[in-house]
């Protein structure tokens, strides 16, 4: 994803003008960076290597470290089923959560967008469980799904369907999942709101000047105009897809059948209720990688979707399409 | 060159504002930044932690028993840590950092017991104990290869917990000790109302299979050999297999409902409702039961035909950590809390002292009469204690019972377990 | 006809959203019988308002409430001017190492919190700051990757004109981000600071392993003493999340007509 970026805003730099590249340069930058500099240094990367460390050490916890080398690894990749399981669960969940995540945030705040009374009410209760805490969160989903005396099911015995036992069966249970987490989508949809309303309004006016309809303007003005806020969700809601624990901790502890067994929850449950710190860290590296590798190429992808009005010529927007990028000039 | 002194200016604030909030903090949290060094940074008085997973009431009078201590030994603060639902990740973090609470509530010594004192020295020299007094057994079940690494503090059985309106409107009698399991089986049978969505009997989705060894022994099994070395013939032998698919065959029959997983509606909530009329459980949601309004009954578990009934003990215990730097301290108050004036103060496990019982009346009371009589069933080992490689085992073992509840035969779920197993005990 | 629908839209949405809270609050004023009744009983008969000051009282949620708002102000003061900061330097410069370092500090979002909690666990007590609010506090002022990656989003679609056209004005690199972009990031910011707030306020994971005497305790921990190893108890911990969720919605009502305000009237028309 470096590249993208050197490569985007670098070509602009340069056609823009030729002094630029001395005036940004010097100590300011970092000086502007350097709290998150000195935080890292102090807070994250310590511990950052002593995780690394670990993964090649077996250390219990409770009791003496012992290196293994590349033995936690090993022991992972080719002897522990459950890895591969907890790895297929959570890239189900992540290919589930992420789409349907940004589209229904985009759809609310779409929604939201419209010039109606009382959005303050509204907006107020689409946010609503982002405000409630994880504890009462999970107790309200399992009164909400459970089997005999579960709400949904009552509804839907009203309606004469006979519901399954959600977070029990293995065919469901998955699904439970994505539409209980889905339900907190509330920080996103804010995001995307106020993106919506940061895009100026003439844009619409000269595209429906051009014979645009609603679903034209939708792609080829507010999607493009939208794109860094998209790109800000879509990479966020895919470490939170990969990082998704709490949701399982409470409420199906994994199950049924490991059904719901994220990797996140392995991770865990091989940290704290095996503690097996070591082999916990080569997972979490693991995962690491995949999620980087994930974003990299999201980033990879966004120099052809994403566009910046900052990092280019002020040009009229309405000509950019989907494909358009900040590579004018 | 002015440009750059701003913005080293501005770091520079930007940092010492951030240390100057918290220098705020740390004055009004007093001397407790010495807390973390073991206490041994006060002057004068001395702070001993103490880390319970106790909540609501029964936290309300472990801190009230720390009061007293308190009171007893001037110069000594007992700083109770309520870790609640978080306790395990507590005390990885604290013995991982070496920064364990002085005290601990504990159950789990095959995992921890590297870190925890031994205590036997203290146990045997200190007469004001009365080891005597205490259940026989209870010992046993915080001993790791001779050293005791806990004194126990409150500990249950297993019982039956049945609704006494539920068993009158359907017309059958309330269970007497000594039923067995077919007895069980059709009165769950009868109690079952599926359009009432009444069931008479919840089965977990995910159980302990620390407590299911109860009725594994009842039926002659075991999970493993007496000298903890053996798995194939016991974990998958034919008892085991029995007591364990009688669950999954009374999900399939109807007459039992499966109950939510961690987090989920539990079988205690659905009892409450009375919409289950026999659930097996400790002697936990007793208070809740009755505060929910069920007339509850309570008897020993049902056994198998011609076989004795077996059960399982829940001990909890107090332990020293290896690392703590005021152990003196920490014996007087584990003392204190295993005395018979703590123990009467306590009510949501069961006393340890035969005294504090027998002055109790406790073990005639017909509500808590069939948790001693259950506890004199218990005398066999658990797995958990026989092999250190245990949890390892146990993680086959789990997804084997989970595989029952979910519809599998148990022989063939529970010879899978055994297979994926065997490495670990290499 | 088509606004009608809108309405009829955003009211199903509303109710799917809130009917959860609804049964929150229906739960917290149940008497204990009528809490496991099926088919569920959705307006108890009985108001037991008593069962709000009976889980507030059981155990000091004033003094939680007082810890949890020190560590929420505090750390969401730091969480602004530290991200403005770092946002800027990151989208208005360009520099050696900015990619490669924009780069760890999106890694740094990946990092699963389960393997460096015991060494940060361990770090924070060689500082001697387990058992305060500090570490709940002080990292905050260092910036949150989130945080820094939101707001650098922003301020790439702010037109660069602006800071040309204020350097030609002699402003220097501090003068353009203090007074054309950060009066231009007022929704970012505020919702940045609604968002710290909200995590602070529920964050629950940093409370429970960084501190250890009650007298430190957040709510969030507090409302967690209501679910024990062996039992819940629901009603409290509905009353309490009710009570809990007041603040941090209060500010969200408030705040959310400026987020809302429009992030890029960029001044050029």
């Amino acid at each position: 994803m470096a590249q993208t970026y050197s490569q985007t805003a670098g070509n602009n730099a340069a056609s823009f003008t030729p002094r630029r590249k001395r005036r940004w340069g010097g100590a300011a930058p970092y000086l502007f960076i350097f709290p998150w500099i000195f935080g890292f240094l102090v807070f994250t990367l310590g511990p950052l290597l002593f995780s690394l460390i670990i993964s090649f050490f077996d250390w219990p916890i409770v009791g003496q470290m012992h290196f293994i080398g590349l033995g936690n690894y090993k022991s992972m990749f080719t002897d522990d089923p459950l890895f591969w399981k907890s790895l297929g669960v959570t890239l189900k969940f992540a290919a589930l959560f992420v789409p349907f995540n940004i589209i229904v945030a985009l759809g609310l705040a779409i929604l939201l967008n419209q010039n109606t009374r009382g959005t303050a009410i509204f907006r107020t209760a689409f946010y609503l469980p982002s405000v409630i805490s994880g504890v009462a969160l999970a107790m309200i989903w399992s009164w909400v799904y459970s089997g005999d005396y579960g709400i949904l099911n009552y509804f839907l015995s009203i309606l004469g369907v006979q519901g399954p036992d959600w977070l029990n069966d293995t065919k469901w249970s998955m699904v439970a999942m994505v539409v209980a987490s889905l339900w907190g989508q509330g920080s996103m949809m804010l995001v995307f709101l106020a993106g919506l309303k940061g895009i100026p309004k003439d844009l619409y006016e000269s595209a429906s000047l051009d014979g645009a309809g609603k679903i034209r303007q939708f792609f080829s003005v507010t999607v493009p105009m939208l794109s860094p806020t998209i790109l800000f969700n879509l990479i966020t809601s895919i470490i939170a897809a990969f990082q998704q624990l709490t949701l399982a901790l409470l409420l199906t502890g994994g199950g049924p059948m490991k059904a719901t067994y994220f990797y996140a929850m392995y991770m865990y449950e091989n940290a704290f209720k095996y503690y097996k710190m070591g082999y916990s860290a080569a997972n979490a590296w693991f995962m690491f990688l995949i999620v980087l590798t994930l974003t990299f190429l999201v980033f990879k992808s966004s120099e052809a979707w994403v566009f910046y009005e900052g990092e280019m010529k002020r040009k009229p927007q309405k000509k950019t399409k989907a494909g358009g990028k900040g590579k004018t000039a | 060159m002015k440009k750059k002194l701003t913005f080293i200016l501005l770091t520079t604030v930007v940092s010492m504002a951030a240390l100057t909030a918290c220098g705020g903090n740390n004055e009004s949290s007093g001397g407790n930044s010495a807390q973390s060094a073991g206490g041994k940074g006060s002057a004068d008085v001395k702070k001993l932690r103490f880390a319970t997973w106790d909540t609501g009431d029964a936290l309300k009078i472990e801190q009230d028993i720390a009061k007293k201590f308190e009171a007893d030994h001037p110069g000594t603060q007992v700083q109770v840590e309520a870790y609640a639902d978080g306790f395990d990740q507590k005390l990885a973090a604290g013995f991982g950092a070496t920064n364990p609470p002085d005290v601990m509530y504990m159950w789990d010594f095959p995992t921890y017991h590297r870190s925890l004192e031994p205590l036997n020295s203290y146990a045997d020299g200190d007469k004001d104990l009365n080891k005597d007094d205490f259940y026989s057994g209870l010992f046993n079940y915080a001993t790791i290869e001779n050293n005791l690494y806990g004194i126990p503090a409150g500990f249950t059985t297993r019982v039956v917990y049945y609704n006494k309106k539920m068993f009158d409107d359907a017309g059958i009698a309330y269970p007497k000790d000594g039923w067995t399991w077919d007895d069980f089986q059709s009165a769950a049978q009868k109690l079952t109302d599926k359009s009432k969505k009444q069931y008479g009997f919840g089965v977990r989705a995910e159980n302990d299979t620390y407590d299911l060894q109860g009725f594994v022994w009842s039926n002659g099994g075991s999970y493993i050999s007496d000298d903890g070395k053996t798995i194939d013939g016991f974990m998958n032998s034919k008892e085991t297999a029995g007591a364990i698919q009688m669950f999954g065959d009374m999900l399939k029959n109807g007459s039992a409902v499966l109950t939510g997983g961690k987090g989920q509606q539990s079988g205690e909530d659905i009892f409450k409702g009375g919409k289950i009329a026999m659930w097996e459980s400790g002697i936990w949601p007793l208070e809740s039961f009755k505060q929910a309004g069920i007339d509850v009954g309570t008897v020993e578990m049902p056994a198998f035909p011609g076989k004795p009934v077996k059960g399982v003990v829940a001990e909890s215990a107090l332990s020293i950590a290896k690392d703590s730097k005021q152990k003196e301290l920490a014996w007087e108050f584990i003392k204190y809390y295993v005395s018979s004036e703590a123990i009467k103060m306590r009510v949501a496990d069961l006393p340890v002292r035969v005294s504090v019982v027998s002055e109790l009346k406790k073990d005639q009371d017909p509500l808590y009469k069939p948790y001693y009589t259950m506890l004199e069933r218990s005398d066999n080992t658990p797995a958990f204690l026989l092999n250190d490689k245990w949890n390892e085992v146990n993680r086959q073992l789990s997804a084997a019972v989970e595989a029952v509840v979910h519809g599998s035969n148990a022989q063939d779920a529970l010879n899978q377990a055994v297979k994926d197993s065997e490495r670990y005990l290499k | 006809m088509k606004k009608l629908f809108i309405y009829a839209l955003l009211i199903c949405c509303s109710l799917l959203f809130a009917a959860p809270l609804f049964w929150a609050v229906t739960t917290a004023l149940k008497s204990q019988a009528e809490l496991y009744l099926f088919p569920p009983k959705w307006i108890p008969s009985a108001l037991q308002f008593s069962n709000f000051s009976d889980a507030w009282t059981i155990q000091p949620f004033n003094l939680f409430l007082k810890n949890t708002v020190i560590v929420t102000l505090l750390s969401t003061i730091g969480q602004l001017v530290s991200c403005t900061l770092v946002a800027y330097g990151f989208a208005r410069f360009e520099f050696k190492g900015r990619n490669l370092l924009f780069l760890v500090v999106l890694a740094t979002m990946m990092i699963p919190w389960e393997v460096t909690m015991i060494p940060q666990y361990m770090e924070f007590n060689y500082l001697g700051w387990i058992n305060t609010l500090k570490p709940l506090i002080v990292p905050s002022w260092f910036g949150s990757a989130y945080f820094i990656f939101l707001l650098r989003q922003f301020i790439l679609t702010l037109p660069r004109e602006l800071d040309e056209a204020a350097t030609i004005d002699g402003a220097n690199k501090f003068g353009i981000l203090a007074r054309i972009i950060v009066p231009l990031m007022g929704p970012p910011l505020i919702l940045v600071g609604v968002f710290q707030v909200m995590n602070c306020w529920n964050d629950y994971l940093g409370p429970l392993i960084f501190l250890n005497d009650q007298s430190k305790y957040t709510l969030t921990l507090g409302l967690s003493q209501f679910k024990g190893m062996f039992g819940v108890d629901m009603q409290s911990i509905m009353a309490i999340t009710c009570l809990i969720s007041i603040p941090p919605l209060a500010v969200f009502f408030f705040a959310q007509r400026y987020i809302v305000g429009g992030i890029a009237n960029t001044g050029i028309k």
